[in-house]
C-alpha cells in the first residue's frame, strides 16, 4: 500500500491517483479545507494556519485560509476539475486554550472557521459539511479512490465528513 | 507584522548561558518542593524550523501533554513544554514517587501535577531572563492539555506564523537517583524581546 500524502502546515496536494490518501494530522487552530471532484476523480486538501492573508503574500499563499482556498480551487481547476462538481469540506480551527486569560487572545480557530466561510462565500462555492470549533484536534483524511473525507479525534475512530 | 525573528549563534549561546543558570535554580526549588533532590541534565539548546517539532515529538498525530505558560510584563514570550504520552506517565510517576508504570492516565492531580513542572520550569527561564535583562517578566498560569501534537502546536503556530520559521527548543533531563525523564521545552519569544536579549548579549 502507498504511504499517505502528508499534508504539512501550510501546504497543499491535489490527486487524481486512486492510490493516494491525503492526510492533514493533528488539527489544532489550523483548518483543514477538502474540494472533491467525485465525477472526474480529483480530490484536494489544504492545510491552512492563519485566517488571513499578509499584504505581499503569494495570492495562491497556502499558509491563509483565505489565499489557501483560492490556490487549492485554482490547482484543482489545473488538474482537471469541474468548478461546478466541486464539494467542499472543512474540518478544524478548535479552540487549543481553554484556561481563562489565555483563551481569548489566541482564538485563531474561531478567525480562521469565520475566514474560510467568508472566502467560499465570495467564490460562490457551497459548504458542503463540516466539523470546526471545539477544544480538540483532529486529522483529516481524504480518499482519492472514493472521495470519501474523513475525520478523527484522539483516541477516536475515523468519520465520515 | 513586517518584524522578523532572527536567531544567530551568538544569541543563542547567549540563551544557552541564561538557560544553564535558570536549570541550576530551578533545582533547587524543585528539590524543595518533592522534599528530596532532584535534578536536571545539562541542557541543550538549539534552533529548529516550526515544522519539523511534529517530528522530533513522535508524529504530529502522537498523543502528547502540552504545558503552555506566557511571559508578560517587560518581556514576552511563549514557553511549550511537550511530552509524549508515555514520558508525561513517567514523570508523573517519577515527581509522585511512584514506581514507573503506576500513571495510567492523567486525572486533575496528575495534570496539576505537570502544570507544576511547567510553571517551575518556565519561571526558572523566566527568572534567568528578568534577571539578565533587569526587567520585569511575570508568567500566565500554565494550561496543561493532552490532545495530538500537531494541535498542540497550533497554538505556537498560530501565534508565530509569518513571523518566525524557527523557534527555540531546549531539551533536559530530569533526574532522579537512577531514573530520568527528557524533556523538551519551546521557547518563542517576541521580536522585541529578542532585541532585548541582544542587548544582554552586549554587555
Amino acid at each position: 500500500m502507498k504511504e499517505p500524502i502528508s499534508v504539512n502546515l501550510g501546504e497543499v496536494a491535489v490527486s487524481s491517483d486512486p492510490a493516494d490518501v491525503l492526510v492533514a494530522y493533528g488539527l489544532g487552530s489550523c483548518l483543514g479545507i477538502t474540494m472533491v471532484d467525485k465525477q472526474r476523480h480529483i480530490c484536494g486538501l489544504l492545510h491552512a494556519v492563519l485566517p488571513h492573508r499578509l499584504n505581499g503574500a503569494d495570492p495562491y499563499c497556502a499558509k491563509y485560509v483565505d489565499s489557501g482556498i483560492e490556490g487549492l480551487l485554482n490547482a484543482m481547476l489545473n488538474a482537471g476539475a469541474d468548478r461546478r462538481n466541486l464539494i467542499v469540506r472543512i474540518a478544524g480551527g478548535a479552540n487549543m486554550l481553554t484556561t481563562a486569560g489565555l483563551s481569548k487572545t489566541f482564538d485563531v480557530g474561531t478567525r480562521n472557521i469565520e475566514s474560510a466561510r467568508e472566502t467560499l462565500r465570495r467564490l460562490n462555492l457551497p459548504l458542503h459539511a463540516e466539523e470546526t470549533g471545539g477544544h480538540s484536534g483532529r486529522t483529516v483524511r481524504v480518499y482519492v479512490a472514493s472521495g470519501r473525507v474523513t475525520v478523527r479525534v484522539v483516541g477516536g475512530v475515523e468519520k465520515d465528513l | 507584522m513586517t518584524s522578523t525573528l532572527e536567531f544567530d549563534e551568538r544569541l543563542i549561546d547567549t540563551l544557552r548561558s541564561i538557560t544553564t543558570i535558570g536549570i541550576h535554580n530551578a533545582v533547587r526549588g524543585f528539590s524543595g518542593l518533592l522534599g528530596h533532590k532532584l535534578e536536571f541534565g545539562e541542557p541543550n539548546v538549539k534552533l529548529v524550523p516550526l515544522t519539523q517539532i511534529p517530528m522530533i515529538v513522535g508524529g504530529p498525530e502522537n498523543e502528547a501533554v502540552g504545558i503552555y505558560l506566557r511571559a508578560e510584563g517587560d518581556f514576552h514570550a511563549q514557553i511549550m513544554m511537550i511530552l509524549p504520552l508515555e514520558k508525561a506517565y513517567q514523570l508523573v510517576d517519577l515527581l509522585m514517587e511512584q514506581p514507573e508504570g503506576s500513571t495510567t492516565f492523567l486525572g486533575s492531580l496528575e495534570r496539576s501535577a505537570l502544570g507544576e513542572v511547567g510553571n517551575m520550569t518556565g519561571t526558572f527561564f523566566m527568572n534567568a531572563v528578568a534577571n539578565a535583562l533587569g526587567r520585569e517578566i511575570r508568567p500566565t498560569p500554565p494550561a496543561v492539555m493532552v490532545d495530538m501534537v500537531g494541535a498542540i502546536l497550533d497554538i505556537i503556530v498560530a501565534t508565530t506564523g509569518g513571523v518566525s520559521d524557527h523557534v527555540l527548543l531546549i531539551q533536559t533531563c530530569f533526574k532522579d537517583g537512577s531514573r530520568s525523564v527528557l524533556t523538551d521545552f519551546w521557547v518563542i519569544p517576541d521580536a522585541q524581546s529578542l532585541q532585548a536579549l541582544r542587548q544582554v548579549e552586549k554587555k
